[in-house]
């Protein structure tokens, strides 16, 4: 195959976009691992389920239990409607799967996530059936040139708003009490107790940051793909993949290591094989794994003994 | 084992034996037969799991190696079933070996992860290397077992080859569990430094579970293959080894009777909230939070808790 450096500069805006899409939801893994030392099974739910609620309100006509809907609405209050759903979503979630569990060690509360998640799953089948649904993109256009390159919009929009949100958390983890409270929580629950935090509430905006991170990566990702109750769960698999990867545990590690695997993956399945595309996080991974098992920026080791 | 448990394990394999005998429909039957075979899944993790407290998702893969070399050797090389069933056993028990190898490395859930990569990779190569697996469209024709002229070609029939293999695998887990092995493993699960500290090769007894977990797939997956006589890749996904992860929590990690009961029982689970219709599955998903959130020990547990009441309630020195 020739060496076109167009061809590969295109590749790499649109892995770097999948790449933002893998961070956001591995940052959303992170969150809570860090704060609860749960991984949650349900990530990627956090991810289809808001896109669906975000269909149903921005097409003009939706099939939803059986009968056709027309509940379009402007596309903003479609946004704010769905993230203020979701914050209850994420409260809700913390209520029913992690609290009840808390002081049971970690793999009932992975149960209790792998227990939602099939639960959302054909919750979102029941409701708007098995059909997948097209989101439309915010852009008229398909592709725009940037001098010899074809580019996708979405991509650039992709792109731009993982940045926007990664320095929105920067700036909360290092500027602000709650996200002081936030990191407190996550190195030393007890600890963070004496000195006055309210470790609960913490653990609960956690949660519900989370589902938030998820819901925009959602938002962000859907026009690529179509809305189907199977669309957060290989997204949040190869985010998984990425924060273990980056190092688990690690904020920058969760970013770089999705990054890593989008661009990876898509020069991968563009030069290696197609049919085999969904093998090449996971590849890496176990090449990761077995090399250097704290991951590029792992510290934490106690889990790997 | 005490004579009172012995009775009572007798007792339920003679009714088994004779559930043919009363239940017609081969609809029942066969989910009968599926529900014994995943029983045996179950165990095998249950020896990964609850004896050694390794978690793997990589459960349905196993199964799929087994059900794959299975049908490939006896409808590509005309192998009767029995060899072909050992083989696919053998198959198993060597991926296990090459996985289980570098990934015992890990822990927790970074095992947990490592083998949902392996679990996604064997999938996609089920589905694209059609050469040998028929991608998507399955493979099919795959024969029943016989012994002579006596064919297991119905549901009825099949039950009791089910029936043993669950017997011996039970019987296989339970030497495990209690003899030198099982001891050496439940140290690893509860402490593992401190395991290789009194000497126990911790490594080589990882491993030996995970080989036995991929052992006990690789046969279900051929009883799996040979009873449903058609085979495809989307039966071994990463979903369908969570189901047995649930069986197994639910039923009670580190007993074998908890094991087969979780298995049989989430099994029936969807068969009981059919009338629910489109919505049974979603209901699933809420009784296992429920099941997780209640049952802290999995129905196992929930037994021996009326079992101490009853015995707390009578007199103890009657």
């Amino acid at each position: 195959m020739q060496f076109d450096p167009v061809a590969n500069m295109q590749l790499l805006v649109s892995g770097l976009a999948f790449g933002s899409i893998y961070a956001l939801v591995a940052l959303g893994f992170v969150l809570i691992y860090n704060a609860v030392g749960v991984v949650n099974f349900a990530q990627g739910e956090f991810v289809m389920f808001p896109s669906y609620v975000a269909v149903s309100f921005i097409l003009p006509a939706v099939t939803v239990f059986g009968t056709v809907v027309h509940w379009q609405l402007p596309i903003v209050g479609v946004y704010v409607l769905v993230l203020v759903l979701m914050t209850g979503f994420g409260l809700l979630f913390n209520r029913i799967a992690y609290h009840p569990l808390r002081d049971r060690g970690w793999m009932p509360v992975v149960i209790s996530t792998i227990g939602v998640s099939i639960f959302l799953r054909n919750a979102a089948q029941l409701i708007w059936g098995s059909q997948p649904i097209v989101m439309p993109s915010l852009f008229a256009v398909d592709t725009i040139s940037v001098g010899p390159l074809h580019i996708r919009p979405q991509d650039l929009l992709i792109i731009a708003v993982t940045a926007v949100l990664i320095a929105f958390q920067f700036f909360l983890f290092e500027r602000t009490t709650l996200g002081k409270q936030m990191r407190a929580t996550a190195q030393d629950r007890a600890t963070a107790r004496l000195v006055g935090v309210r470790v609960g509430r913490i653990v609960a905006i956690t949660f519900v940051y989370s589902a938030l991170l998820g819901t925009i990566s959602g938002l962000l990702v859907a026009p690529l793909f179509t809305v189907t109750k199977e669309m957060g769960a290989l997204i949040a698999l190869k985010a998984f993949a990425a924060s273990i990867v980056g190092g688990f545990g690690s904020i920058p590690g969760a970013i770089i290591g999705g990054l890593t695997i989008g661009v990876i993956e898509t020069f991968g399945g563009f030069y290696i094989s197609s049919a085999y595309v969904d093998a090449i996080a996971f590849i890496i991974l176990i090449s990761v794994l077995l090399v250097r098992p704290q991951g590029l920026f792992g510290e934490r080791v106690a889990e790997k003994a | 084992m005490n004579r009172s448990k012995a009775g009572a394990i007798a007792l339920l394999v003679v009714v088994l034996a004779l559930l043919p005998a009363v239940v017609h429909s081969d609809y029942l039957l066969a989910l009968c037969d599926t529900a014994g075979i995943y029983a045996i899944v179950v165990m095998g993790l249950g020896i990964l799991l609850g004896f050694a407290g390794q978690l793997s998702l990589a459960q349905a893969a196993f199964l799929g190696i087994g059900a794959y070399a299975s049908g490939w050797l006896t409808t590509h090389l005309g192998w009767s079933v029995w060899p072909s069933m050992g083989a696919a056993m053998a198959l198993s028990a060597l991926v296990g070996l090459a996985v289980g190898y570098p990934c015992l490395r890990l822990s927790g859930h970074y095992l947990a992860l490592a083998t949902i990569g392996f679990g996604i990779i064997t999938q996609l190569v089920l589905i694209n290397w059609k050469d040998v697996t028929n991608g998507s469209d399955g493979m099919g024709s795959i024969p029943p077992p016989a012994i002579g002229s006596f064919v297991f070609d119905t549901y009825g029939r099949y039950y009791y080859i089910v029936l043993v293999a669950v017997i011996v695998c039970a019987y296989v887990a339970w030497r495990i569990k209690t003899t030198r092995v099982g001891r050496a493993l439940e140290a690893i699960r509860e402490n593992e430094i401190a395991a290789r500290a009194t000497g126990i090769d911790a490594t080589r007894y990882k491993i030996v579970a995970f080989v036995l977990a991929g052992t006990y797939a690789g046969l279900a997956g051929s009883l799996l293959a040979h009873m449903t006589k058609f085979i495809s890749p989307d039966s071994y996904s990463f979903d369908q080894s969570v189901v047995f992860l649930v069986m197994l929590i639910v039923g009670g990690s580190s007993s074998i009777s908890g094991a087969i009961l979780g298995a049989v029982l989430l099994w029936f689970l969807p068969e009981v909230l059919r009338p629910l219709k489109t919505s049974y599955i979603m209901v699933y998903g809420a009784a296992v939070i429920a099941m997780i959130v209640f049952m802290p020990r999995g129905l196992i547990g929930l037994f021996e808790g009326v079992r101490a009441r009853f015995a707390r309630r009578s007199p103890e020195a009657a």
